[in-house]
Order: C-alpha cells, then sequence, then structure tokens
C-alpha cells in the first residue's frame, strides 16, 4: 500500500501545526485513504487507478489549507516541514521567529553568547572605524589618487626623502613633464597680536598653486592669486575654519580685514572650509611663500615639503622617471649642491599616513582573531545545546524534516544571534571609539574624523552575517549527524556527548587556546617593547621640568642682539621667580621629530666631497640648558655666560660625535667650523663632552649632536623654554608666562607643557598599539577561559556517573581532580602548541613594531605560555572540584 | 447530477448545512472520518460527496467549536482510529439545525408546490 504520509504533509506544511497535532492530522487522513485505496483495490480497480482515486481526494488542497487555518492556529513550535514547495522565505520568517523565542526561552544562553559575540563584533567595528577613516578613506581633495609628494633622495646622507631646497624646487616645476601642477610648502609658526591675548599660530608659507593644485575652494573670500607669490605681494593670509570661528567669532565680513601675524600686517582674503587641513589639523593659517630671488637660487637650505598633481594617465612610475632624469640633469650642472641628490615620488597619502599602518593592519589582525575566538566560544555553546535539543531533531528527522531544512533553521538561530551580537556590538564600538580617541595619537592624519559612517556598518553587518555563518555551520552539521534511533530511545546516550561531538568541542578549545596564544604573546611582545621604551635613558631627566615655545617674531626682534638680549632677560627673570631652580631657552626640545641638522668642516682633515660632510644635529642653547635638562658634562666645561662675541667662539658636543670624529683622541680642544671655513673667524673649539641625547625619537639611537650658544651665533632661533622647577611644574605655567609679558606683553607663549608630557607623548604610537592589543588579549584570554570552563563542566558533568563509581569505590578526590584537570590540560597543552607554532610564523610581522626584543623573544612565549596553562588550570580545576563534592550515592543515580 | 451538487453543496457548506449532517451522523453512535464520509456518500446515494480536503477540516471545526470530540480508540486487531461523538452542545444545535433545516425545506417545499413523496 501507498504511504500516504509524505503526500498530507506536504499539503499540511504551510500551515505550521503544532507537530503533535500534525502527526494525528496526518495519521487521521492517511487512513481515511488507505481505506478508500483498500475499497477501489477490493472493486476491482488496479493498484496505480486506486491510488489515483485516492489522491484526488486531496485535490481540493487550497479548501483545506483555509478550512485547517480556521480551525488550527499556527504553532508556535518548530516547523516540522520536510515538503518542497515550501517557500524559502517563509521558513526563514518561521525559522526567525522560532530563533527569537528559543532565545528568550534561554537568556542565560543568550546573553553570555551576544556578549561574546558583541566585544568581538565590537572591537572588529571600532578597529575599522578607524582603519577606514585613516587608511582608507580618500583624502578630503579633488582627485586625491594623482596627488604625490615629491622628495629630494639623499640616501647617502642618510636621508631617503629629504625636503628640497628652493633653487632645486624650481628646476623640477619648470622642467617636469608629468605633472599639472607642483607646490612647495614650508611650516612656519605666527605670532598673532592685536586685540586678545598674544597667540602662537601653526601655519604653512605655501606656493600660491597649491589650492587649485589640491582641488579646494575657500568657504568665504578666495585662494590666493598667482600675483600674491611676488615677494611684496605677499602680506596676505587663508585662514582656517576653526582659527575664524574660535578667534573671530564666525565674524563674516572677516574678508579684507588686516591680521598682525609676527608684527607684520596680513590681509585675509578667505577662509578655508571646516574639513579643509592641510598637511595637519594643526595649521590654521596659510600665507604665500613668495620666494626672493635669493631664496630661489638656493640649492643648500632644504627646507621645502613639495606636493604635486599628476597630469591625468601619468603613472607614479612615469613621474618617476621623469623626476629622475631632471635630478640627474641637476647633478650635473651643480656638481657642488646636488652630487648624490635624486629625486623620489610617494603618494600624498603615504605621506599623510605615516607610520600607523603596519600597526593599524596587526590591530585588524588582532581584532579578527579575538572574533575568531568568541566564534569559538559561541559555537561551543550551541554544540552543547545541540546535544540537548538532540531529541527534538530526532523527531523532527522522523518526521520527515530534512537536513538541508535543518542546517538552515540552524543557521537562521545563529544568523540570528550574530545580528543580536552586531547590535550590541556597535554600541560597544560606538563608546570604544570615544575612549579610542582618547589614546589615538593627535598626529595621525584624520584622527579627528574618526567615525562610524555606512561603510562601517556594511562591514560590521557583514562580519555578523560571517559570524553566524562560521560558528553557527559546526554544531548545524553536528546535530543532523547522528543515530536516529539511538537518540529516540529513552535514556539513549546521544552522539554529542561522547564520540565527534566531544572530538569536535576539544578541537575549538585547543582553536581557541592556540589564538589567543598568538594575540597573547604579541600583546607580551609590545608591551615588553613598551616597558624597554620607557626605561630608555633619553639622555636628560624629564622630571620637574616645565617646557613652553616662545618664538620671537623676526620684524620685532630683527637683529640677534636683540634676542640675545630677550633670552638672557627672559631667563634671569624666570631664574628668580619662587620654585625655580634653572630655566634656559633652546631651539628644539628633544623628542619633537624636529630640529636643524648642518655639516661642518673639522679643522686639520681634507674637505670630503661634497654630499659626503659630516652631518650634526644642532641645537642653540642658553648657557645653563645643561644643568636645566640635567645633561650630565663628560669632559671639559659647559656654555657659560663668559661665552659672548667678545670672547672665541666655542662649542660642546656630544659623546658619540667625540667617538666618531675623534676615535682614541682627545676631543675638548679640537677645532671645528659650521659649514664650509671662509675665516679664521668661522672656527669654533670644543671646550666640552656631554651625554648625547636622543633628540628626535626614544626609539633611535642618538646621533652625533652639538651645542652652540645662542650669545655667540645667532643663525637659529632659540624658541624653546625650560624651566626646572621644585614644584609640579605645571603649577608654574602662569608665574612664567607672566615673567614673558613683562618684558613684551604682545609676546605668545605656547605649548606650555611638562617634559614627562613630551616624553610620554613621544612613545603615543606604541602606547596606542600596545594598549589596544593588550586589551584584545586579555579579551581573548578571557573568552578562551569561559570556552575552556564550558567543555570542562560538560565533560565533568557527563562523567559524574563514571566519578560517582570511582568515589564510591574509593578513590581519592586527588586522584579524580587529577583526572579532570588533566583532560583540561592535555587539550590546553595541544591548543598552546599550536599557538606557539602559529605565534612563531605570524609574530614577525610586527618586528617593525617592535624595540629591544625580538619577533620571538623566547622570555615572553614562555611566560605567556605558562600563563595561559595556569589560566587553563584554573578554568578546569573549578568544574572538577564540584564533580567531587558530589554525594557518589546522587551520582550513581544521575542520568 | 452529482458535480452540480457538490458545487452547491460547497456553498451550502458555507451555511451550515453540512454541518447539519455530520452532527446527524454522529447523534447515536461515535463514528470515524471514513465511517462519516462512506455513510453520507452510501446514503444520499452517491450524490453527496466529501473528499477528504473538504471533510476532515470540517470534522476539526465542528471539534474546535465543542460540538463534536474525536478521540483514538484502539480496537484489538486494528490500527487506532479516531472517533468522534456528539457533545451534549453539539446536541444542542443539531436540534435547533435540525428545526431550521426542516422549515427551510417546507418553506421551500410550500413555494414550489412540490409533496413529499
Amino acid at each position: 500500500m501507498p504511504d500516504w504520509k509524505e503526500e498530507v504533509r506536504r499539503r499540511l506544511s504551510r500551515l505550521n501545526l503544532e507537530p503533535a497535532r500534525e502527526a494525528e492530522i496526518v495519521e487521521e487522513l492517511a487512513q481515511h485513504l488507505d481505506d478508500i485505496y483498500e475499497r477501489s483495490v477490493k472493486a476491482g480497480l488496479t493498484e496505480a487507478e486506486a491510488k489515483r482515486v485516492a489522491l484526488k481526494e486531496l485535490a481540493d488542497t487550497e479548501l483545506m489549507q483555509k478550512e485547517m487555518r480556521r480551525s488550527h492556529k499556527p504553532t508556535s513550535q518548530a516547523p516540522v516541514a520536510g515538503g518542497g514547495r515550501t517557500s524559502v522565505l517563509a521558513d526563514f520568517w518561521n525559522d526567525l521567529r522560532y530563533a527569537i523565542r528559543l532565545q528568550r526561552k534561554n537568556p542565560g544562553f543568550t546573553i553570555v553568547a551576544v556578549i561574546a559575540l558583541a566585544l568581538g563584533i565590537g572591537a572588529n567595528t571600532a578597529i575599522f572605524s578607524v582603519v577606514n577613516t585613516v587608511l582608507l578613506r580618500p583624502l578630503p581633495y579633488k582627485d586625491p589618487e594623482r596627488l604625490v609628494m615629491v622628495w629630494e633622495e639623499a640616501t647617502k646622507a642618510g636621508y631617503p626623502q629629504d625636503t628640497p631646497a628652493a633653487a632645486n624646487f624650481v628646476d623640477w616645476r619648470d622642467q617636469n613633464q608629468s605633472f599639472e601642477g607642483m607646490a612647495a610648502i614650508t611650516d612656519d609658526s605666527f605670532n598673532l597680536t592685536g586685540s586678545g591675548d598674544p597667540e602662537r599660530l601653526e601655519g604653512q608659507r605655501v606656493s600660491t598653486n597649491l589650492f587649485p593644485l589640491l582641488g579646494v575652494e575657500p568657504q568665504i573670500g578666495r585662494v590666493f592669486t598667482a600675483a600674491e607669490d611676488q615677494p611684496g605681494n605677499e602680506r596676505v593670509v587663508l585662514l582656517s575654519y576653526g582659527l575664524w570661528q574660535r578667534r573671530f567669532g564666525g565674524d563674516a565680513g572677516i574678508v579684507g580685514k588686516s591680521l598682525q601675524l609676527s608684527g607684520a600686517g596680513y590681509t585675509v582674503v578667505g577662509v578655508m572650509p571646516a574639513r579643509f587641513q592641510f598637511p595637519t589639523a594643526d595649521d590654521e593659517v596659510w600665507v604665500p611663500i613668495a620666494f626672493t630671488q635669493e631664496d630661489a637660487a638656493n640649492r643648500d637650505r632644504h627646507y621645502l615639503r613639495v606636493v604635486g598633481r599628476l597630469k591625468p594617465g601619468v603613472t607614479l612610475a612615469q613621474a618617476q622617471a621623469d623626476m629622475s632624469t631632471i635630478a640627474t640633469r641637476l647633478q650635473q650642472q651643480y656638481p657642488q649642491s646636488n652630487t648624490d641628490l635624486g629625486a623620489v615620488i610617494t603618494p600624498l597619502h603615504e605621506h599623510l599616513v605615516g607610520d600607523i599602518k603596519p600597526a593599524l593592519l596587526i590591530l585588524l589582525g588582532a581584532v579578527g582573531l579575538v572574533l575568531l575566538i568568541a566564534c569559538a566560544n559561541v559555537a561551543n555553546l550551541l554544540l552543547a545545546r545541540a546535544a540537548v535539543r538532540q531529541k527534538e531533531i530526532a523527531v523532527r528527522v522522523a518526521l520527515g524534516a530534512r537536513r538541508s531544512r535543518l542546517i538552515r533553521q540552524f543557521l537562521t538561530e545563529s544568523v540570528s544571534l550574530s545580528l543580536l551580537g552586531g547590535l550590541v556590538g556597535l554600541v560597544i564600538a560606538y563608546v570604544g571609539l570615544i575612549v579610542l580617541k582618547a589614546f589615538i595619537p593627535e598626529n595621525i592624519s584624520q584622527a579627528r574624523a574618526i567615525s562610524i559612517d555606512y561603510k562601517v556598518l556594511g562591514f560590521t553587518l557583514l562580519v555578523s552575517l560571517a559570524t553566524g555563518l562560521i560558528f553557527g555551520l559546526a554544531p548545524a552539521l553536528q546535530s543532523i549527524r547522528f543515530n536516529q534511533a539511538e537518540t529516540l530511545k529513552e535514556g539513549g546516550r546521544d552522539a554529542a556527548t561522547g564520540g565527534s561531538g566531544k572530538r569536535l568541542r576539544s578541537l575549538l578549545v585547543m582553536a581557541e587556546v592556540a589564538i589567543s596564544l598568538v594575540l597573547l604573546i604579541g600583546a607580551g611582545l609590545l608591551i615588553n617593547s613598551f616597558l624597554r621604551l620607557r626605561n630608555v635613558d633619553p639622555g636628560f631627566r624629564a622630571e620637574n621640568l616645565l617646557t613652553m615655545k616662545i618664538v620671537l617674531p623676526d620684524l620685532k626682534y630683527e637683529r640677534k642682539i636683540q634676542r640675545s638680549a630677550f633670552y638672557t632677560d627672559l631667563v634671569q627673570r624666570v631664574q628668580s621667580l619662587p620654585g625655580v631652580r634653572s630655566a634656559a631657552v633652546t631651539t628644539n626640545l628633544p623628542l619633537y621629530l624636529q630640529g636643524n641638522s648642518i655639516s661642518i668642516s673639522i679643522e686639520g682633515r681634507p674637505e670630503p666631497p661634497p654630499g659626503q660632510e659630516p652631518i650634526i644635529v644642532t641645537r642653540i642653547i642658553s648657557p645653563g640648558y645643561f644643568d636645566t635638562m640635567t645633561i650630565p658634562l663628560l669632559k671639559g666645561r659647559p656654555l657659560t655666560d663668559q661665552d659672548t662675541d667678545d670672547s672665541p667662539n666655542v662649542v660642546v658636543i656630544g659623546e658619540s660625535m667625540a667617538r666618531r670624529y675623534w676615535p682614541g683622541e682627545e676631543a675638548v680642544g679640537k677645532r671645528i667650523a659650521v659649514g664650509r671655513v671662509k675665516s679664521q673667524e668661522d672656527w669654533l673649539q670644543i671646550v666640552g663632552v656631554v651625554k648625547d641625547v636622543r633628540q628626535f625619537e626614544l626609539t633611535a639611537d642618538p646621533k652625533p649632536q652639538m651645542y652652540l650658544t645662542h650669545r655667540q651665533y645667532g643663525f637659529f632661533d632659540a624658541q624653546d623654554l625650560v624651566v626646572k622647577t621644585d614644584v609640579d611644574p605645571a603649577s608654574m605655567a602662569g608665574a612664567v608666562r607672566k615673567a614673558v609679558w613683562e618684558i613684551d606683553k604682545d609676546q605668545p607663549v605656547s605649548d606650555i607643557r611638562p617634559m614627562e608630557t613630551i616624553l610620554a607623548d613621544s612613545i603615543a604610537r606604541q602606547r596606542f598599539s600596545m594598549l589596544l592589543l593588550a586589551i584584545f588579549a586579555s579579551v581573548a584570554l578571557v573568552l578562551a577561559a569561559v570556552g575552556i570552563y564550558g567543555v570542562m563542566s560538560y565533560s565533568v558533568a557527563q562523567r559524574t556517573h563514571e566519578i560517582g563509581i570511582r568515589m564510591a569505590l574509593g578513590a581519592q578526590t586527588s586522584a579524580v581532580l587529577k583526572l579532570a584537570v588533566g583532560y583540561g590540560l592535555k587539550l590546553v597543552a595541544a591548543g598552546i602548541g599550536i599557538g606557539l607554532v602559529a605565534a612563531f610564523a605570524l609574530t614577525r610581522v610586527m618586528s617593525t613594531l617592535l624595540f629591544g626584543v625580538t619577533a620571538t623573544d623566547p622570555t615572553t612565549f614562555t611566560l605567556i605560555s605558562l600563563l595561559l596553562v595556569a589560566v587553563a588550570a584554573i578554568a578546569s580545576y573549578i568544574p572538577a572540584r564540584r564533580a567531587t563534592r558530589v554525594n557518589p550515592i546522587i551520582a550513581l543515580r544521575y542520568e | 447530477m452529482p458535480y452540480k451538487l457538490s458545487q452547491m453543496l460547497d456553498r451550502e457548506l458555507k451555511k451550515g448545512s453540512a454541518e447539519l449532517l455530520i452532527l446527524s451522523l454522529v447523534e447515536d453512535q461515535p463514528r470515524h472520518g471514513y465511517d462519516i464520509g462512506n455513510l453520507i456518500e452510501q446514503r444520499s446515494r452517491g450524490r453527496l460527496r466529501f473528499n477528504v480536503a473538504s471533510l476532515y477540516p470540517l470534522l476539526y471545526r465542528l471539534e474546535r467549536r465543542g460540538w463534536i470530540q474525536g478521540r483514538w480508540v484502539e480496537k484489538a486487531g486494528q490500527r487506532r482510529r479516531r472517533y468522534y461523538r456528539l457533545t451534549a452542545e453539539g446536541r444542542r444545535v443539531l436540534a435547533a439545525q435540525r428545526n431550521s433545516w426542516q422549515e427551510f425545506v417546507e418553506a421551500i417545499n410550500r413555494i414550489t408546490g412540490i409533496e413529499h413523496a
């Protein structure tokens, strides 16, 4: 006799009846069909005819469904569907509602899973927001992909990307075939005086074609005209939107007004839009660079940054070839200045993004791993739940549910979980970004523009979906691979408790351990680097030092003697303040990544060929600088008040300069000169040797360096004041500023910061990467611990019976504990083994972020492995301990 | 003309006369679905037929209203079958429906002049 049940079920499938009720109806209707069939056969019909007659009874399916719907409310139970005619969308909707009910029924499970996923997805979203803004979002200029930086290449002198001199820039600009335009810029700062407190503004002197070259329009007014690039016409200024708002209250009539910048009158011609920044967000004013004849012929002062716009269709390589040809020609034309000087092109984006890229990519990788661990955890939870639900699945398979249909339902459940996780993750990311922005180094391009935009939302959605599929697939496949008959039997041990289910969960735990190990080792290496970085001796003592910028305007302090007098007066006044131990001025503070290096000649040595002169980092200081900064004097004497214009010119050098140029000799007493010697008066006598200072960055070995006194040498301007205090340095800021204004009420004082802040800021990027990776690794560790704990609890619970027998037979608690913890540790050991291999391979990519440790630092590898073993032991011990406390009688009864 | 009749029956279904048929059949003794379907067909001499797709929804509807009650009954050597019996409420409804049906038929007969055979 034909089996009618499948036919009937197919016709009922859309009704989503309660499974038990559906089964009854199927049985009842099938019987009826049986009876009809039997009657037809008895009446002499062939089997095929009888079958046709019976099936005709079901012909009016639509009516039946309509009628049935009136007498049966749709189920609140899982669909038993097996039919092929059901619509995928309707199935999905049912599955979704079922999933939501399931999740409401198990709030504990749902909360744990959603938190794990939200942490993973949130971290990914936050880091992706940063990557998106900093690395992916196009620069806010027109056709930004055609914008490049052009550098002078002086690799032999140690500067693969150097700033060109003006004459070279002019030649590049006029001779090239590849660029639509080329503009030069140079950092400058201006003292804004007039109404209100005097203020120091960061800004740029720029070629007037810069703005059309970038393709930007002003918010109000106009940009510069070509005529304003001529000396005499350059007293015009463009303001940033921020400055316009802050200082001028957004005055709509600002255009045409005059400002006092560093003592000269400038006419405001326009205000740039709020989103405009070039090159950094710190720049608030732009004025024409207006080379003088003399500037435009100079090939020795390398101070320009050059930005160019490639002609459409010109590739980077073509432009590079063009520029190299020009550079070679210039080498031949001007051997004195241009020997060994090339030209090199880099994308503007690369220049503005800088060296944060590797760190960001590594962080992105790290959060990806955190998410994987979260996935493994949730997969584990789902597997445990799938074991509980085996009966349900078995019944549904028995009732004809197809496996593909079941998998679809499982995936709907996991994806709805992961979408919920994604939603919460977005909230975490939003809050996380607020925190992140506080830590992200200020000088990262676009750091202030970091936000969650539609791309980030899309990313989160994709990640959530992918996550749901990844962690849902394992339990889905697992749950349909079992012996149906076994499961249906009362008390039958289900497949997930032993065999492949257990194996899968063990594998997941191993993977979690391995991944967390990689993350922890990465974080460990960075923490190790950071600690070493903090212990680097910068060459001076940062404690109790207050620093500030005091830049004298050229026009007001035209002569060197005026400047010297100002500094001398200032240092005296500040030193006489109560709470101040000493004070000094310098051209550049250490760790600022800027400052001057100049070439020198050494007495008695042959003149080196062009391009190979010794280049020395040079600071012009006031006497007392070494004392104030606590830079130890190694030999000779420091610079003193007695070194003046009337006495012989003197210099104090750093130890590495002494070692490099006078190895095995006494450097004190030797004579050097700045640049080439034209007369005997150019010679400077070395009177002392001091300890090296890390002038540029903590991570770089100190370069050869020397110090000159501002009383003898006025070529550079001192601009930073350092004050050593007996009290909290920040508390002295007001008094010091007052002392400045007693000398000159129009003189701005800016960047008032304790030296310790500068020290901390100089390693802000390292701190940023370290902190984030440490946070992610901790999250990974917690997730892995939860994972181990979960699997151990489950495994111990499964073995309660066995443990009960052992205890009843007189096994010692310790032996049972050893057994259980031993199992956990075996898993962890395997995970650590895999993790170590992976870490060994993966940490190499972070070698550029490390300082003082190798990517395979054995100490870090060992310590982190031990940490993980300890955590795993605890996570295994707690459930094991619980199991041994069980009364053996109860354990024996345990089903 | 069974076809027309069944079409008519569809309309009657909605009016509730089909309900009357079923309620009447289970008045004296509980019956299962096939039995009910068979009896309708036999007693109408084949003029009235319910197929499975229309009979059972009707049974379930009546059951849901509480007029009939189905119960699985197992008899030795047979498959279990679901038997429907009339409930007290069903009995009351049947009496009322029978009344109005009779009134309806009489009314029609009076108009069309058809006498009882």
